[in-house]
């Protein structure tokens, strides 16, 4: 059985301190080494802390020194890491991104595709939109990385199952409301049911200008059972061991994945045209 | 659609939530505590027990009646409540402020109802003062009462009991109020007392308002939670249209007391529209 071992790196992070959230971070990493795990996951842009305004803008290089010192790190431990950040191209544009990091090396960067822009949110003010879903080549197996509202849409999370991926992670940085613990857990199971693959999901705990991130970053298995779920409201170092081969062992005779038709995936391009029109 | 009321599970939680708020302000400004101004009503009671629970003895509750205006048993409850939950506190009558300030106002037309209307906004005013005079002397944030209802209405004094550093109960209804009241352990008689701005004597609020807060609440919650236009609020609550239509003008022409005060904007960068920075920035 080739099990994954999971640090759950519920941190607090704190607007626009890159030194205080990058203790934290430290701290978590360390914490995450003497456990042995294979994977130490924070949460959405843990390096600025979610909801930073326009100090996204003003920070982004130390944001980025800050991504440079974990590769360096990454050197010298066992755990890769994965930790949301602002990153930026050549076109000096912005984005909501997660980086693969190990073995001294950034393996991998996820850009969020489904950047939000309603109610409290105004992530278009700063970020241009990712494009690509791809998966990464970990030692554990192939990786897909997902953004918060990224898996509210089924079809992220369908792109990487289709690529590949084993395993998908999730990092979000989630504002507390009225039943939203409960309608992540239905979206997230929803999620596994559709692609058959094990999800983890990373939240940040803590409240930011009266915004209360309320953690309880959840670890599904393939089949969709709630492995392990970590502390509401509360920072939290957690570890979680999920199977890597269930999906396989279930896609055996649930051949959902395999019998999706090509002429439905054209129909649905179809009407999505249609209802752009 | 949810109902106003929360489960058991969720006045925990948003207990726990609000605890967390208070806490985490006062521990990122590195202030030395918060201030309550505490009538011995439901939501400045709340306030004062939730804040005791995230400050400890970092909180002070200042009890400021008007004698022989503010009712007795609002101010024996006030008394109750710092006594019960052991809360640190000072009692400061404002009948003297309130007499000197009359004295120096030369507008002595006071038989005009607009005039004394005008005056009776004062006394929250000189609360807010007396709440940030201790605020300053110690390096303390000002803790605000108000709850969701009150602000949706506009009912409260701007830059009275409306100033203030943090409002931890304004996204609670005054029926939710009621609810977290009750689970931290606030005496039945002061849950369940009419509640009053005290005013005038023998004033309450829901006299003034016309309808009671269960009514209240229904009404602002289908229009503000659940999106409904007046008229489909009005169908779907049973209630006529005139009633809805009453409490929904005092929502829109209180917008004002929800918004620092607007900025004529000439740069591009006007602080209020185009500048985007949290409170709690490092």
């Amino acid at each position: 059985m080739r099990n994954l071992r999971v640090g759950i790196g519920q941190i607090i992070t704190r607007l626009g301190d890159i030194k205080g959230n990058r203790e934290r971070i430290l701290r978590f990493i360390e914490k995450g080494t003497k456990e042995d795990v294979d994977v130490i996951v924070f949460p959405e842009l843990s390096t600025l802390g979610f909801g930073s305004g326009d100090i996204y803008l003003d920070k982004i290089n130390e944001n980025l020194k800050l991504v440079e010192e974990l590769i360096e790190l990454s050197k010298k431990i066992k755990p890769y890491l994965i930790i949301g950040f602002v990153d930026r191209d050549e076109r000096g544009f912005f984005y909501n991104a997660a980086g693969l990091i190990g073995n001294g090396k950034l393996i991998g960067v996820h850009r969020k595709l489904q950047l939000v822009n309603y109610r409290l949110f105004d992530e278009k003010r700063y970020f241009a939109p990712g494009t690509r879903a791809q998966v990464f080549n970990a030692p554990w197996g192939k990786t897909g990385i997902l953004i918060c509202e990224d898996v509210w849409f089924p079809e992220p999370a369908r792109i990487l199952a289709f690529r590949g991926a084993e395993v998908i992670f999730v990092l979000s940085a989630s504002p507390f409301d009225r039943e939203k613990p409960e309608v992540w857990k239905t979206f997230l199971t929803s999620r596994v049911y559709d692609n058959i693959l094990p999800i983890i999901m990373v939240n940040q705990a803590g409240v930011q200008d009266g915004v209360t991130y309320w953690g309880g970053s959840m670890v599904f298995d393939a089949s969709g059972n709630l492995l392990h779920q970590a502390k509401l409201l509360e920072e939290e170092f957690s570890v979680a061991e999920v199977n890597l081969e269930l999906s396989k062992v279930l896609r055996r005779r649930d051949i959902r994945l395999r019998e999706t038709r090509f002429e439905v995936i054209e129909e649905l391009l179809n009407a999505y045209k249609e209802m752009q029109k | 659609m949810i109902d106003i009321h929360l489960s058991k599970k969720e006045v925990s939680l948003y207990t726990n939530i609000i605890i967390n708020s208070i806490k985490t302000r006062i521990d990122k400004i590195k202030a030395k505590g918060g201030v309550v101004a505490l009538s011995g009503g439901i939501d400045s009671s709340l306030v004062a027990v939730l804040a005791k629970k995230a400050l400890g003895d970092r909180v002070l509750a200042l009890i400021m009646p008007e004698e022989g205006v503010s009712p007795d048993t609002d101010t024996n409850h006030a008394k109750e409540i710092v006594r019960r939950f052991n809360i640190p506190h000072r009692e400061i009558p404002i009948n003297g402020a309130i007499d000197w300030f009359f004295n120096i106002f030369p507008e002595k037309e006071l038989s005009k109802r607009e005039v004394k209307l005008a005056l009776l906004n004062v006394k929250p005013k000189i609360r807010m003062i007396i709440n940030y005079l201790y605020a300053n002397l110690e390096n303390r944030i000002v803790i605000g009462t108000t709850n969701k209802t009150e602000l949706l209405l506009g009912y409260g004094t701007k830059y009275g009991d409306l100033a203030a550093d943090i409002y931890p109960i304004a996204d609670l209804y005054k029926t939710q109020v009621w609810q977290l009241a009750e689970f931290v352990g606030i005496p039945t008689e002061i849950v369940k007392k009419k509640p009053t701005a005290g005013l005038w004597k023998g004033q309450t609020d829901e006299e003034e308002l016309g309808h009671t807060y269960e009514e209240i609440d229904k009404i602002l919650y289908t229009l503000v939670e659940m999106e409904f236009s007046v008229k489909e609020a009005s169908e779907y609550l049973g209630m006529p249209a005139s009633v809805i239509e009453d409490i929904f003008k005092r929502v829109k022409l209180s917008e004002h007391k929800r918004k620092t005060p607007t900025i004529t904007r000439l740069s591009r960068m006007c602080l209020d529209k185009d500048w985007r920075y949290p409170v709690e920035r490092y």
